[in-house]
């Protein structure tokens, strides 16, 4: 009884993905060496930039403008290599420009009390007209050197991406972060219920800024672990990636009121929205089908969780908080 | 009672700063560019900022109650194919402008009907459906744009009254009077504003507010399918670009009129002039040649700073300081 697994969500998206990728392997190029490495390729950056996206939507905030900031990300680390510095100085560098730039979106929701949504929302405006406008070329870098896409092209073994290596384990770090450390716990205290986790000592300002400093140093990894597979950098690389980051959490069951979610069920989310949109691809469908897709499965996404009795009772502050009234009439 | 008297005296001064800001934009601009004291080319603002006008004093309806519509853009771009479809298939303008109306509404009844009955919050419901409309729309059109309108149509929608008067801008002067009226004097807009601070207590009053919620998403809508009609009557090509970066201009016009993000304080007066300040930008911009990224660019560190600025008033302090049980915005009490 106790060793049995337990159908949580996780488990169940899990056995969809295996389940998809066995079809996949059946009746696409799947199977084959080139396709199980594109594959890892191409899932590496989006798994590591869910992971980040997740950490902001656990403290119960959001953000919209993750795709541009991996776009300065990308042109610092572009830039960088230009002049012939190496990996590890460039990463560190394009890892502090995410920082910095969540950090700002982080300290403006917090300090001034207004929406975190409304604040990236605008962030993404000013993110966009900055590279257009005062970035030369619109900061477009090509014919970038061996210096540069050593790392995203390089692999293991003939198959295994580096980049796969590394969103691998920062994965297995962060599930560890967020079960067994105080940050993690904050950060699902934050976003349960602000009064209750204040209460018990927990300050939320501080714990909301933290949570996007840390998505801003994750998606500072997954830009260059993107940008690095190419040889040419433009900082509107990732515009509108933002949309998959976000839905992979929220297929994974990362509350979009925060307090409820895991890290493993959004690797698995990300998966799975990866999935579904190469499978489109392979359908014939059309490139523009993926934003009305994306869009539905967000809303599904959230509608299951909000319609989800036994995730709304782990958000306990939530349900007691909205609508009493309507409770009411639907019990 | 002395608080109500406190907080008109405090938006009688926003509005003034905003007027006045309104003043020195133009004053600037025709400094840099004497063309622009032209009363032709003030005009022409009015012109340009039809369409985002009529879906910015919806949305301060929207706003008000701390909701946020983020799909309006997307909505008229997909009113607007709806509309060339139609047109281009039938030959029937009344047909093809009805079918563009009934889109909006219909879609906006939809954002509606989800952000009044489930719990989704109204910032992911219109986050998504702002994706799908996107894809819907691109789905119809494909790479195809659609244009060759009927001369009529288009005057319809360009006419200048007395030879001067651009027709966009008395349709937007309606919409606001409408809209002004309902909002400033009538139980409507004290139900907006009290759903704002506290859903609850204005449900308990016996205020329908799944009705009203429903109502005004769906009224954004008709806005956001007559907005497509004035785009399309003023550059008459419907592409599937109208509706980028529209959901900001419209909610940067809201938020610099003055109504308050979290919702419980609004003005539509305030959109009113801020949308003429917009279009001031936009046409100085123009007139510069300056690109349109530069506008953006302008317009979100606007809206940051708007925000910004509001947030250390005394007045919006109050405001939030009501609402932390409510929202999820983190704050040391």
């Amino acid at each position: 009884m106790k060793k049995s697994i337990r159908m949580t969500r996780e488990v169940v998206l899990a056995i969809i993905v295996a389940v998809f990728i066995l079809f996949l392997s059946l009746t696409t190029n799947f199977n084959t060496v080139s396709g199980i490495y594109s594959f890892m390729l191409d899932i590496s950056p989006t798994i590591v930039a869910a992971i980040a996206l997740s950490l902001v939507i656990f403290t119960g905030n959001i953000d919209i403008s993750a795709g541009t900031i991996m776009g300065f990300v990308a042109y610092t680390a572009g830039k960088l290599a230009e002049a012939g510095i190496p990996f590890v100085i460039f990463l560190p560098a394009g890892m502090l420009v995410g920082v910095a730039l969540a950090g700002l979106n982080g300290y403006i929701t917090v300090k001034f009390k207004v929406p975190s949504i409304v604040v990236t929302l605008a962030m993404n405006m000013v993110h966009i007209g900055f590279y257009a406008t005062f970035l030369p070329m619109s900061g477009w870098i090509e014919n970038l050197g061996e210096n540069f896409t050593w790392f995203g092209r390089g692999r293991f073994l003939n198959i295994i991406p580096y980049g796969f290596v590394l969103a691998f384990f920062v994965s297995l770090l962060f599930m560890f972060i967020m079960k067994y450390t105080k940050f993690g716990k904050a950060l699902y205290a934050v976003g349960g219920s602000i009064q209750s986790a204040m209460y018990s000592g927990i300050d939320p300002d501080r714990t909301v800024i933290k949570a996007f400093l840390m998505e801003g140093l994750l998606l500072g990894i997954a830009a260059v672990m993107k940008a690095t597979t190419r040889s040419d950098v433009m900082p509107s690389l990732f515009i509108g990636r933002e949309l998959f980051f976000i839905s992979a959490a929220l297929v994974g069951g990362v509350s979009i009121f925060g307090g409820v979610g895991k890290i493993f069920g959004t690797v698995m989310g990300a998966l799975l929205v990866y999935l579904l949109s190469i499978s489109m691809i392979y359908l014939g469908f059309q490139d523009y089908y993926q934003f009305a897709l994306q869009g539905i499965i967000i809303l599904a996404a959230v509608y299951i969780t909000v319609t989800d009795f036994s995730l709304l009772k782990k958000s306990y502050c939530k349900e007691t908080d909205e609508f009493p009234g309507k409770k009411g009439e639907e019990a | 009672m002395s608080m109500t008297g406190n907080k008109i005296s405090i938006k009688l001064t926003h509005q003034g700063v905003l007027v006045t800001l309104l003043f020195g934009l133009i004053i600037t601009f025709g400094l840099i560019e004497p063309v622009f004291f032209r009363p032709s080319v003030l005009l022409d603002v009015m012109a340009i900022m039809g369409d985002v006008g009529v879906m910015a004093l919806g949305m301060t309806y929207i706003i008000t109650t701390s909701g946020v519509d983020l799909s309006v853009g997307y909505n008229q771009q997909l009113s607007a194919v709806v509309f060339g479809m139609v047109y281009l298939s039938t030959r029937n303008l009344a047909l093809a402008i009805a079918a563009a109306l009934l889109c909006g509404t219909v879609l906006g009844f939809f954002n509606g009907l989800i952000v009044a009955k489930t719990k989704i919050p109204p910032l992911v419901t219109t986050l998504a459906t702002m994706y799908l409309f996107r894809g819907i729309s691109m789905i119809l059109a494909g790479s195809m744009t659609y244009s060759g309108f009927p001369q009529g149509f288009r005057l319809f929608f360009t006419y200048r009254l007395f030879g001067v008067l651009p027709i966009q801008f008395i349709y937007f002067t309606a919409v606001f009077l409408i809209l002004d009226s309902l909002y400033s004097y009538g139980a409507l807009g004290r139900n907006l504003k009290g759903m704002g601070f506290n859903e609850e207590s204005v449900h308990f009053s016996g205020v329908k507010i799944q009705k009203i919620k429903i109502g005004i998403y769906t009224l954004l809508g008709l806005l956001c399918g007559f907005a497509a009609l004035m785009y399309l009557g003023r550059l008459s090509v419907a592409k599937t670009s109208i509706g980028d970066w529209i959901n900001f201009q419209v909610i940067t016009a809201v938020l610099l009129g003055g109504t308050s993000i979290n919702g419980g304080v609004g003005s539509i007066r305030g959109t009113f002039i801020a949308i003429l300040i917009i279009g001031v930008l936009k046409k100085g911009y123009t007139l510069m040649s300056l690109s349109g990224n530069i506008f953006n660019f302008t317009l979100g560190t606007i809206l940051i700073l708007s925000l910004i600025v509001f947030a250390v008033t005394e007045e919006r302090k109050n405001v939030v300081s009501s609402k932390i049980r409510k929202t999820n915005i983190p704050t040391r009490v």
